[in-house]
């Protein structure tokens, strides 16, 4: 082979390792870039099903409608009537598939955190400052949740 | 060496070599063709991310800076202490001194635990507060996003539905893309050693609910909606089309695609 291209046997040998370098890259490549890697672009299209696959925690207020729809009307013709149920109920998956698993009771502090008066908060937001507003502790006593335009 | 070697022998060997050389990948493209063909999509059954364009818009005159977006971040997401895929920032600026011409004093930013658990009082008094207000934070869902271009394997990328995630089976933590993200929004998970952000609650919205945060915001401070598929009285078009909308940090050229309206010139 030396003869035929008048090349030294060193440089025929290097070229001979280029070719197996790059044999040995192509198949390792092939081997280990996993089957969805540039599905659709410069990443594995199976991630985007892993990652959608994860059971979501808060069931969205639409669940919470097939059976407490009563509250729900209470609830849309007064204030909060934008709330979601869970925003003060807490999250409510595991209560919406299994009915016993009741929610956690609420107390003052989840009034207070939306309510509790500070300069950051904007205008329109109904303000209390706790200290001199009522001194009892609960807000429940003059409001109701559902409905916070009425008197109970 | 035998007599026999030809030029031509060799070259048929070496072109043998490169083709096949080259046959692999051809190989490979035509398995990846015959499995788009058989499965359409790998994406949940059902969700067509091609059908799709999510956009978050924020309405910083509406934040009330409860925190309850960020604790329900951080529950749906099992994210962290420490870290978050959503905060919320107060932003207080104080009262020019008397005299000095100016029109704002300084700006004092604070997020305690990313407004996890409410904010207490500002750190400035009342009474040299100018003005204050709530700025809530997340993904910017870039259209050129600097965190997937730094990528070194692709385990980040923008899915064609406009949302930014992280692979995290592909992730090899080198904490590139947290560098990379102007607006400070990855974190390094220390549980799953990769790299975590906001991924717009991928497994719900996919599943046809709202984000965690936006399920939870109790005064619609987020609007969450589908660019290409608006349902009636769309809040999302209503929000685009009713404030004069901004996003953060425009000039870096990242394309930051989520909106916010009633910004102040101090947020960053």
């Amino acid at each position: 082979m030396s003869r035929l291209f008048k090349l030294p046997p060193q440089l025929i040998r290097l070229v001979l390792l280029t070719i197996g370098i790059v044999c040995f890259y192509f198949t390792a490549r092939y081997f280990l870039t996993p089957p969805s890697f540039g599905q659709y672009g410069h990443y594995r299209g199976n991630a985007m099903q892993e990652i959608a696959a994860r059971q979501p925690l808060w069931a969205g207020k639409a669940s919470c409608l097939e059976c407490h729809a009563a509250h729900a009307q209470k609830l849309a013709k007064g204030e909060h009537k934008n709330l979601s149920c869970e925003t003060c109920h807490g999250p409510g998956r595991i209560h919406v598939e299994n009915p016993a698993a009741k929610l956690p009771k609420l107390d003052v502090s989840l009034c207070v955190r939306c309510h509790q008066e500070s300069p950051s908060r904007p205008k329109w937001l109904h303000q209390i400052n706790v200290h001199n507003h009522y001194t009892g502790s609960v807000c429940t006593e003059c409001h109701v949740p559902h409905q916070p335009n009425e008197v109970p | 060496m035998s007599e026999n070697v030809t030029r031509r022998g060799v070259l048929k060997t070496l072109a043998g070599i490169v083709g096949g050389i080259m046959a692999m990948p051809a190989a490979r493209t035509c398995k990846a063709a015959v499995q788009n063909g058989l499965a359409s999509s790998h994406a949940p059954p059902g969700y067509d991310p091609f059908q799709h364009k999510w956009l978050m818009a924020l309405d910083v005159d509406r934040c009330i800076g409860c925190g309850m977006c960020v604790e329900a971040c951080c529950q749906e997401n099992s994210v962290p202490e420490g870290h978050w895929r959503t905060w919320i920032e107060r932003y207080v600026i104080t009262k020019p001194k008397p005299g000095s011409g100016e029109t704002r004093g300084d700006t004092v930013v604070d997020s305690p635990e990313g407004g996890r658990k409410g904010f207490g009082a500002e750190l400035v008094p009342k009474e040299d507060i100018l003005k204050s207000f709530f700025v809530p934070k997340l993904c910017n869902l870039c259209e050129h996003s600097p965190c997937t271009q730094v990528c070194p394997v692709g385990a980040t990328f923008e899915a064609p539905d406009g949302a930014v995630l992280v692979d995290k089976n592909y992730c090899i933590g080198c904490g590139f893309c947290v560098q990379a993200c102007p607006y400070g929004c990855r974190f390094f998970n220390p549980e799953t050693h990769t790299a975590d952000k906001c991924n717009l609650c991928y497994h719900r919205i996919t599943k046809g609910l709202k984000p965690a945060c936006v399920e939870i915001c109790p005064s619609q401070a987020r609007i969450f909606g589908d660019l290409k598929n608006p349902v009636p009285d769309d809040p999302l078009q209503k929000f685009i089309a009713s404030n004069k909308v901004e996003a953060l940090k425009k000039f870096l050229g990242t394309g930051p695609r989520v909106a916010y309206a009633g910004l102040d010139e101090e947020v960053r």
